[in-house]
């Protein structure tokens, strides 16, 4: 076990983003954009885009300064709320997944952001994509510029240009778990959304319930607001990051000291000024942090130095009356706990390509088994259906793992972001691809040896679907000299043939039995399988395999045959009389 | 003789390090053309050839925000990060400063190379760097070649940083990194100066350096008015840099760190060698982790309170001189700490029941203003040093040598059966061959790790210098990259993608081959023997095609000429040679004039059967 201190960076980002200029850079912009003179018919939320050296900035205002019951006062509108009645809605759907069709937005916010609609395009083109951008706001203004930079992001190719900023300074909570999720599955998204939050500004507090602090136990399970993106968190002895949603709703309760003078946004605003100023100020200068007494650090010890840097924890002395204070205690472990947690899914993560060459190692098992069953002059298809030898079962091993795998890897494809899926698609490709048609044989093999019908419609797993969906997006090739020629070490391209064969047996079952009440039907079927097999020969996409002497689809071909007569001639029928020539190429295909 | 412990049996003679400083603050002034002084005193053990500064804002920055360029990989081959190639970064004008007055300088190429006591190479201010490059240089010229040379010394005082990470990294990595001690004031602003861009500094940079100059008249010796808005400004860039960094340390996973980073401009630069701080009252830090050493850079710039910002401002001025009378009175009484184990440092000043080491540590780290905070940093610097050295030892136990052995034995049992291991396992008939196919998917695995640890610098620096992993990539690389292209072509890998060699050869491989080209000093792509297959393959599907042997002659012919040199060289292995070799029945083919005269058949244990 590894027992060295895992450090809490919350400190250090906090003094990075400080030191590196972006607080003082947005907020001046925001300043400028209040110290405008007002023009009473003007819009409710004005906006002001500041063109300098380094960078574009975009600042949101909201006007009428809008007080803390106007937040409360209008609760989540639900992406499910029909459309006429959430005008602005549409702009968001890109943000549902699969796994995440419902979320919502808190409706002051999408009020206020609906409002710039006519707005967006003007402001869009104002981006200069040589520039790094900033989108900033305060309170509402802050709401306003994170729905602004979300509806953004789907349009923003990341290959070409950098990621956004959004810098929000006390803006309330805007969206629920549904949409916070969704957030966070596209790690590269909320890295682009930083929270200024003071310890005095009740504004950010006002959508978490209970209204009254401190509420460490229940505040984040009850809550229907959620944060996301990273939290600066600032008190009178210094700021810290924090990434944790937990621990954010845990930390913006537990730090609020609430003060009369702050209801008012004007003041809220000017308490943000002397943040800002005050923090550029000091960052050159040494930190007072001063704990308890130990000497090697212990991961308690860490959280309680980012506690301590946001005023939580007072000087040692304090700390010596640790009874009295349990619910300290209690946020500690439970801090330490999320964090741990939250940075140890981020290092495992899931990463594909360290399990690839294992991956690869159970795909080489496979192939030799083909080569095995290949031998035994029946392929693997139906080796594997027969099940009678023990490398027919051994193999189920290796299937499991592979099919494990790849489960995981669609899933997760399916959970990214278009864009980001994509580019993940087409790395994980070729690999899927040759997995998809080695392997779904042999379910398709198990499926209809216990009697299944139908495998393509009713039974095919959603994996398949979606690996030969994104193969689909790219053109087929035709056949040149060297395909033919190694034609043999090839898969079947198609990995639901054997279940066409099946199906094609059993129509000839139905009709030599004659048992079809529809007699036709079922010639119409073969026929068109028979036109399947022709092109699939003709753009060698077939194995050679499938004419071994004891597969499947040569007992096919000897009852449709039988059925069809002697003197029958089809396309495929004159391929047959020379199917030995398909191994080599040189079977001339017309 | 006083001496001074700057690491584990390694001392210098403290008389020579106040030498070193006269003849550095001597080489400011000296009026003559020479751009070195050459000092050799008889008697002594050694010569000291030290450097003047340059005092203009030109002699720091050129171009890039931060002045850095690629380095010159004629001069310094060493400067790189090997396997994955990545050049190191060097300030341009200290490297133009070098190139231009010192490696072309006849005289003192002459006098460096026929010199046999040891050689210290010194300078102050910029001066240091240009030492710098100067002993670098000389390590690559002859120190590297001749075994039975003495090893040369760099002291540096008040000296700015000269490259970036990978420059750091390499010296490392050639065990180089301990002949070069730099001494820095704790208030010294001039070693930190290249952590902020010119940009920040533009206002206030000429007068500070009219200041600085030793050659200038000062009108008085005040200091100048715009000292507070630079020390601050060059303050808030270390904070960044150093905030920066210690979040890498302490094992970031928090995406923003990596959005915020387009949003401001962060120094290439990073400490080498070993640096020893004067605290200001007579006291000496010793450490050399290069991570830690940015850390307390930054740290011990930093202001008590705000108060004193003009003060230290001022006082980050003066001590670039104070060098002289600094070490003299610490040299008296010597009070050094060598700060080793950064990762038990103890973190809490306040510690009453410390044992006697902890408190001589404590009132170190108090007297360069070391917080809590920072001394988690050194500590997450000391512990990151641990964690890469844990790394390696992971590997260790993975026993990459083990599954070569199975491959070994792979490949005698092939040429027992008459085919070589590489048709051997491009046909994959036998369990044998199966049984190879799964091994070397292990070996890959463990491999293609190696490698993403090296290109994220999760290894410590030496790994790449070490003969026990560069003789195992040799090796490895030989024996299974033919399985690796055999498998390529077998799948027709090259249809897809194109020919191995361009598109299809894996990291592992190309790594390791310039591993051994660096180990042994040859020239890039010389050692591609592991890849032969690849390109008797690529030959043969060009040769098959209806132009015929004429348009590939050349080609052919150096084939040929590499076959035969490689086998003789034992690199390549005579199955090659086999009778039913991919190799021979393509050679076969060939037009008999040209085989009669094809150099193949000189090779030892060519024989043919049957034309």
């Amino acid at each position: 076990m590894d027992t060295s201190p895992t450090f809490s960076i919350g400190p250090e980002l906090a003094k990075f983003v400080v030191s590196s200029g972006v607080l003082n850079q947005s907020f001046a912009t925001v300043r400028d954009l209040h110290g405008e003179i007002i023009n009473q018919n003007e819009h409710r939320v004005r906006h002001k885009v500041s063109q300098q050296s380094n960078c574009t900035i975009i600042a949101f205002s909201s006007w009428p300064g809008c007080g803390k019951d106007y937040i409360l006062e209008r609760d989540l509108v639900s992406s499910s709320t029909p459309e006429e009645k959430t005008e602005s809605f549409p702009l968001f759907n890109f943000l549902s997944t699969k796994t995440n069709p419902d979320f919502s937005i808190n409706k002051a916010a999408l009020e206020h952001f609906a409002s710039i609609r006519d707005r967006l395009p003007n402001l869009k083109s104002q981006i200069d994509n040589s520039k790094v951008l900033i989108i900033t706001g305060n309170s509402l203004g802050g709401s306003v510029a994170i729905l602004f930079t979300l509806w953004l992001l789907e349009t923003i190719d990341f290959s070409i240009t950098k990621r956004p900023l959004c810098i929000t300074f006390g803006s309330p909570l805007v969206v629920n778990n549904g949409l916070q999720n969704a957030i966070l599955k596209y790690p590269t998204w909320s890295s682009c959304f930083l929270h200024v939050v003071s310890d005095q500004d009740p504004f950010p507090r006002v959508l978490i319930a209970p209204h009254n602090p401190p509420a460490t136990e229940s505040a984040s399970q009850t809550n229907v607001y959620k944060p996301f993106g990273t939290f600066l968190l600032y008190s009178k002895s210094g700021c810290s990051c924090f990434e944790d949603s937990q621990t954010i709703l845990e930390l913006l309760m537990a730090t609020y000291s609430e003060g009369p003078e702050n209801q008012n946004p004007n003041q809220v605003l000017e308490l943000y000024e002397k943040i800002v100023e005050y923090l550029s100020r000091k960052v050159i200068c040494m930190d007072a942090t001063r704990l308890l007494q130990w000497t090697t650090p212990q991961r308690a010890d860490i959280i309680n130095i980012q506690l301590a840097v946001i005023g939580l924890m007072g000087p040692p002395q304090s700390l010596q009356l640790q009874g009295q204070n349990n619910g300290l205690d209690n946020l500690i472990t439970k801090i330490e706990k999320q964090e741990t947690e939250l940075a140890e899914s981020r290092r495992q993560g899931f990463d594909p390509s360290k399990k690839l060459n294992e991956v690869k190692i159970n795909m080489a098992n496979l192939e030799w088994y083909k080569k095995y069953s290949k031998e035994r002059g029946m392929g693997y298809y139906d080796s594997f259906k027969s099940g009678s030898t023990q490398p027919d079962i051994t193999v189920v091993g290796f299937k499991k793992i592979l099919t494990q795998y790849w489960v995981d890897m669609v899933d997760e494809a399916e959970k990214k972001p278009q864009k980001e899926g994509a580019s993940f698609r087409t790395r994980w490709l070729g690999a899927g691809t040759n997995y998809r048609r080695m392997i779904e044989p042999l379910d398709i093999a198990e499926y209809y040896k216990g009697g299944g019908q139908d495998y393509i419609k009713s039974r095919r797993p959603e994996h398949y679907k979606k690996l030969e969906q994104w193969l689909k997006e790219k053109p087929l090739s035709v056949p040149n000299k060297l395909k033919k020629q190694n034609v043999a070490s090839n898969l079947t391209e198609d990995s639901c043939f054997w279940a066409h064969v099946e199906e094609a047996r059993i129509s000839c079952q139905l009709l030599s039995s004659r048992e079809s009440s529809d007699t036709e039907k079922e010639l119409k079927k073969l026929r068109k399988f028979e036109n399947y097999v022709y092109d699939l020969m003709k753009y060698y996409a077939v194995s050679p395999e499938i004419f071994l002497p004891q597969s499947s689809f040569m007992q096919w071909w000897k009852d449709y045959e039988k059925i069809m007569g002697t003197s029958y001639s089809s396309n495929l029928s004159n391929l047959m009389k020379d199917y030995d020539k398909y191994a080599t190429g040189s079977l001339e295909i017309p | 003789m006083a001496s001074l412990k700057v690491g584990e049996n390694r001392e210098i003679n403290t008389d020579l390090i106040q030498k070193a400083y006269s003849l550095a603050v001597k080489a400011h002034n000296k009026s003559s053309q020479k751009s070195y002084i050459l000092e050799k005193t008889g008697g002594s053990s050694y010569v000291i050839f030290s450097f003047p500064g340059y005092w203009s804002e030109n002699d720091w920055y050129d171009g890039e925000p931060f002045g850095e360029t690629k380095i010159n990989l004629d001069l310094f081959p060493s400067l790189r990060s090997i396997g994955i190639d990545e050049h190191a970064k060097v300030n341009k004008v200290f490297l133009q400063r070098f190139v231009d007055k010192i490696s072309r300088n006849q005289d003192f190429r002459k006098e460096a190379k026929n010199e046999k006591k040891q050689i210290v190479f010194t300078g102050h201010s910029t001066g240091g760097s240009v030492s710098t490059l100067a002993t670098i240089w000389f390590l690559e010229k002859y120190w590297r070649s001749d075994a039975s040379a003495t090893s040369p010394l760099c002291l540096t005082f008040g000296c700015p940083l000269t490259g970036n990470h990978i420059f750091s990294h390499a010296l490392r990595r050639e065990q180089w990194a301990p002949y070069f001690i730099h001494f820095v004031m704790r208030y010294d602003i001039v070693p930190r100066i290249l952590l902020a861009p010119i940009s920040s500094i533009k206002h206030e940079f000429q007068p500070i350096l009219q200041f600085l100059n030793p050659k200038s008249t000062r009108a008085s010796t005040n200091t100048p008015p715009e000292a507070s808005n630079f020390y601050t400004n060059v303050m808030k860039n270390a904070s960044s840099m150093a905030s920066h960094a210690a979040c890498s340390l302490m094992g970031n996973t928090n995406l923003l760190l990596e959005t915020m980073t387009n949003f401001t401009t962060l120094s290439p630069y990073k400490p080498f060698g070993t640096f020893v701080f004067c605290t200001g009252n007579r006291k000496l830090v010793i450490l050399s982790n290069p991570d830690a050493i940015l850390q307390l850079l930054s740290y011990s710039f930093q202001l008590d309170n705000e108060a004193e910002c003009l003060d230290v401002a001022q006082r980050s001025l003066q001590q670039h001189f104070s060098y002289g009378n600094e070490l003299k009175d610490c040299f008296n009484k010597l009070d050094a700490l060598l700060l080793e184990s950064l990762e038990k440092l103890p973190l809490s000043a306040d510690s009453t029941t410390a044992s006697s080491d902890i408190t001589t540590i404590n009132a170190a780290l108090k007297d360069l203003g070391l917080s809590i905070r920072a001394r988690l940093c050194l500590c997450a610097a000391g512990e990151l040093e641990k964690r890469k050295i844990g790394n390696k030892n992971s590997i260790d136990l993975k026993k990459a040598d083990i599954a070569m052995k199975y491959l070994e034995d792979y490949k005698l049992s092939c040429g027992r059966q008459g085919l070589g291991c590489y048709d051997a396992f491009k046909i994959q008939k036998s369990t044998e061959d199966f049984e190879a196919n799964v091994k070397r998917l292990e070996l890959a695995g463990i491999w293609d790790e190696i490698i993403e640890m090296l290109k994220r610098y999760d290894l410590p620096d030496a790994f790449e210098g070490e003969k026990k992993w560069i003789d195992l990539g040799t090796k490895y690389r030989r024996l299974v990259e033919p399985l690796d292209i055999a498998n390529f072509y077998r799948h027709l890998k090259n249809d897809v993608t194109g020919p191995y060699t361009e598109k299809g050869r894996p990291n592992r491989y190309k790594c390791t081959q310039r591993w051994l080209e660096h180990a042994q000093r040859m020239p890039a792509g010389s050692c591609g023997e592991s890849c032969f297959w690849a390109d008797v393959e690529e030959l043969r599907i060009k040769n098959s095609s209806k132009e015929g042997f004429a348009p590939f002659k050349d080609k052919v012919l150096q084939l040929e000429e590499q076959a035969k040199k490689w086998i003789n060289d034992k690199v390549l292995d005579k199955d090659v040679l086999m009778e039913n070799s991919t190799f021979m029945v393509w050679w076969k083919k060939q037009p008999e004039t040209h085989k009669l005269a094809s150099c193949i058949k000189d090779i030892e244990g060519f024989k043919i059967t049957s034309v």
